[in-house]
């Protein structure tokens, strides 16, 4: 199998693509299959010339941690939850998150994620539910809660988004969901959050729900949209 | 004090920031890359806490006997008492702060039942409570940040620290943007920085934490503890890209461990019909009882190990509702990774490294022996002795930032702080040094070796013997270390950090080579029983390329 991946030594430099020999079986990742790329004494490119070891970001290798966000074979994935015998077709192209700066081969810097967060007040404060609400009501928003505080922040809903560009105005799928989390868990910011959420989501978002299916997490971003909008 | 640098922004770190910020001390929160990336967000488990409404028969004081008991004659009482007193405050905050509990009709956290605890106290959050604590943590750090109080710095990694005199005033920062050394300097330094997984190569934790901090500082002079001490979580699964954990829980809802009794010399080994007709010998339970499936971490580990065959976890004969129901992390982990369907085949498994009871060496403040440097969470050693309870180490997270924030907070600023720009220039130079000299050796082989050493000669039964062996190899590796030029294939962090990382390897090994009995975690098969000579913590300095063990007879830290 070749393995296509798309390079980029630092922040402002050109980005090339480089190709790489790799035979290895089916049920390896993706996360594990650049790493017996890079954990050999040389790594050579597919025509045997040496090149430098290939820059990804990595930590829990399980799917719970978000670093190793990246566009495989045109769809935007965790390497470490995405397996070789998935693949169709003889070549495997990797490349970095495009909407993000990139820092060193597939690094990307994904910043601006918290930024916008900070910018816009996300955050519970103090927990103040809304106790008026009956049992069945209560149990099914604390489920979507629950999914919604799995989230990773990796950067996978805003890459695949027909909307988001570079986070100056539209914040993205990451940022509806936060907004609800708060939202139900302090009443008291509701209606300070719902202005930030249709400023920042609400008003562009054109409804084509691909974030949805790229999330690691299976957040229905969808549910957390309807309360927004139900308010 | 007004001001303090955190290194580390796990859950431990996060918390010590908070109450720093809450008592208006400005803090620097330091880390390579944001919170949801540290290895918090996989303590799947829960967080012990006896709170206002225990279960019948529970108390404080029953949880205090159980973490001890666990740390077999190692952990100090006081310390301990505060962890466990403070327990309920800790669990009403993270409430406070919007974390989502798994809660009853009320509202109210719920509890579980939990390994080597008399009573259900495990507060939780579905299969996720380090995952949904950070989260809430992150949220409220952010509004903090949003005042100014709190200030991330990303793309930043430790260096060193600024010590003169045995008072740290700051540390050097590797920024990974500018590729140069900056230095920070504030009153107060706190290492929130995990364990040492990468020491042993892959293990359940994440790569990010290496251990290289605490192998620094030891370097320039802090104390380490119980560093023999290190858990084995005894079914894991191994994957191409690392081992898996399979959760207690398996064993905790009725999964049994077994092996297959030896086949007759002409079957084929190893073939799915061959193994299915073989015998299955439930090596646990024929040596505990029907119990055995649930004795601790490190006995099961240990009697892995010793019977030296593979070894499986059976759940398949579980209701399958209740597998998808209670574990089904435990069903998504096995089809997603290795394509086995746990309602009909067992899952191979293996112990493997999985938490560090020892650490830097801390006073009750979680103060090092370096004035003003701090040390909290798995990086620190204190609460959990020789072995760590099931739950604890969340709530020790959380428990040691604090601590260690009020004592900041309620300190007088040091006094005038040295010049240290000769030291900033020196090291400065150092690492371009050896970033002019381009003879490429792979840095990451000699990880590779380390983590192959350490697993082979530190392994969860050792002897003298493969101890002397360990330290052999790593002392070559490191006399080489600092000979090897410069690997422009890496990260500059991996050049600049492998002498540390060795160094702690070397003093890891010391400390079990020096330790002549079994206890806890920690097993010597030419030593196998404890011996109370040897029933104290032990300490290991560094001095001038010299390692030196003592046991803590005099409670110096606690």
């Amino acid at each position: 199998m070749k393995v296509k991946i798309l390079r980029q030594q630092a922040p402002f430099t050109e980005s090339y693509w480089e190709t790489f020999d790799a035979d290895v079986p089916g049920d390896m990742s993706v996360a594990a299959l650049i790493d017996y790329l890079n954990y050999r004494d040389d790594i050579v490119d597919e025509n045997g010339k040496k090149t430098t070891r290939i820059g990804w970001e990595c930590s829990c290798l399980q799917g719970v941690c978000g670093s190793c966000a990246m566009v495989i074979n045109d769809v935007p994935a965790l390497a470490c939850e995405t397996f070789v015998k998935d693949m169709s077709g003889d070549v495997l192209t990797i490349r970095p998150l495009r909407k993000f700066p990139v820092i060193h081969d597939l690094v990307v810097d994904r910043s601006q994620i918290q930024e916008n967060l900070k910018q816009t007040d996300v955050c519970i404060g103090e927990y103040q539910p809304d106790f008026s609400k009956d049992e069945k009501k209560s149990k099914k928003e604390h489920a979507l809660q629950y999914m919604i505080a799995k989230c990773l922040k990796c950067g996978l809903c805003l890459e695949v988004c027909p909307n988001y560009v570079n986070g100056k105005t539209f914040y993205g799928a990451l940022f509806a969901n936060d907004c609800y989390l708060v939202a139900s868990r302090n009443k008291e910011k509701a209606v300070g959050i719902s202005t930030q959420y249709a400023e920042h989501f609400g008003s562009a978002c054109s409804k084509s729900l691909s974030c949805m299916d790229v999330c690691p997490m299976k957040i229905p971003t969808i549910a957390a949209m309807a309360a927004m909008n139900r308010g | 004090m007004q001001n303090a640098i955190v290194i580390g922004s796990g859950i431990s770190g996060m918390a010590c920031a908070l109450r720093l910020a809450e008592a208006g001390v400005s803090v620097s929160l330091v880390s390579p890359f944001p919170s949801e990336r540290s290895q918090s967000v996989m303590a799947a488990g829960g967080i012990n806490a006896v709170l206002q409404d225990p279960v019948p028969g529970d108390s404080v004081t029953c949880h205090i006997e159980d973490t001890l008991k666990s740390g077999r004659g190692l952990s100090g009482r006081e310390a301990v008492s505060g962890l466990c007193g403070r327990a309920d405050e800790i669990i009403s905050y993270l409430e406070k702060i919007g974390t989502v509990f798994s809660v009853d009709k009320t509202g109210a956290p719920v509890r579980r039942a939990f390994g080597g605890q008399s009573y259900r106290r495990t507060c939780y959050c579905g299969a996720s409570t380090g995952k949904q604590i950070v989260s809430a943590l992150v949220m409220e750090v952010r509004r903090y940040e949003a005042a100014g109080i709190i200030k991330r710095r990303m793309w930043s990694c430790f260096h060193s620290a600024l010590i003169r005199e045995g008072i740290c005033y700051g540390v050097l920062l590797f920024d990974e943007t500018t590729g140069g050394l900056e230095a920070e300097y504030a009153d107060a330094v706190v290492i929130a920085t995990g364990g040492q997984n990468a020491l042993f190569g892959k293990t359940t934790g994440s790569t990010q934490c290496d251990g290289y901090t605490a192998g620094k500082l030891f370097m320039q002079g802090a104390e380490l503890k119980n560093l023999e001490f290190i858990q084995y979580h005894p079914t894991t699964m191994e994957t191409a890209q690392k081992r898996m954990l399979i959760s207690e829980a398996a064993r905790g809802e009725g999964g049994r461990l077994f092996y297959y009794e030896e086949a007759a010399r002409s079957a084929g080994e190893g073939s799915a019909e061959n193994l299915s007709s073989r015998k299955r010998v439930y090596f646990l339970e024929d040596e505990f009882g029907p119990r055995g499936n649930l004795m601790t971490r490190d006995i099961i580990s240990r009697r892995i190990f010793t019977c030296g065959r593979d070894v499986y976890l059976d759940i398949s004969f579980l209701d399958q509702r209740l597998i998808a129901e209670r574990l089904p992390e435990v069903q998504d982990l096995c089809r997603k990774y290795k394509g086995i369907d746990v309602t009909r085949e067992p899952i191979p498994v293996a112990p493997s490294v999985h938490f560090f009871m020892g650490g830097l060496a801390v006073h009750l403040d979680h103060e090092t022996n370096i004035r003003n440097l701090f040390a909290v969470g798995e990086c620190a050693s204190m609460y959990h002795g020789a072995n760590r309870l099931g739950g604890n180490s969340l709530l020790a997270a959380m428990y040691s930032g604090w601590v260690a924030a009020e004592e900041i907070a309620g300190r007088e600023r040091p006094g005038a702080r040295p010049d240290f720009t000769a030291m900033q220039e020196e090291e400065t130079r150092l690492l371009l040094k050896k970033r002019e000299s381009k003879s490429a050796f792979p840095v990451m082989y000699i990880r590779d070796m380390v983590a192959e050493t350490m697993n082979k000669d530190l392994g969860i039964s050792r002897d003298e013997e493969k101890l002397e062996k360990g330290i052999a190899d790593v002392d070559y590796y490191l006399s080489i270390a600092d000979k090897l030029s410069y690997d422009p294939n890496v990260m500059p962090y991996f050049n600049y950090s492998l002498t540390g990382i060795l160094t702690l390897a070397r003093a890891v090994l010391t400390c079990a080579k020096e330790r002549k009995e079994s206890r806890g975690a920690h097993f010597r098969s030419d030593y196998p029983e404890a011996d109370e000579r040897f029933a104290a913590s032990s300490i290991i300095s560094y001095q001038g390329g010299r390692y030196q063990v003592r046991l803590d007879k005099g409670h110096s830290y606690e």
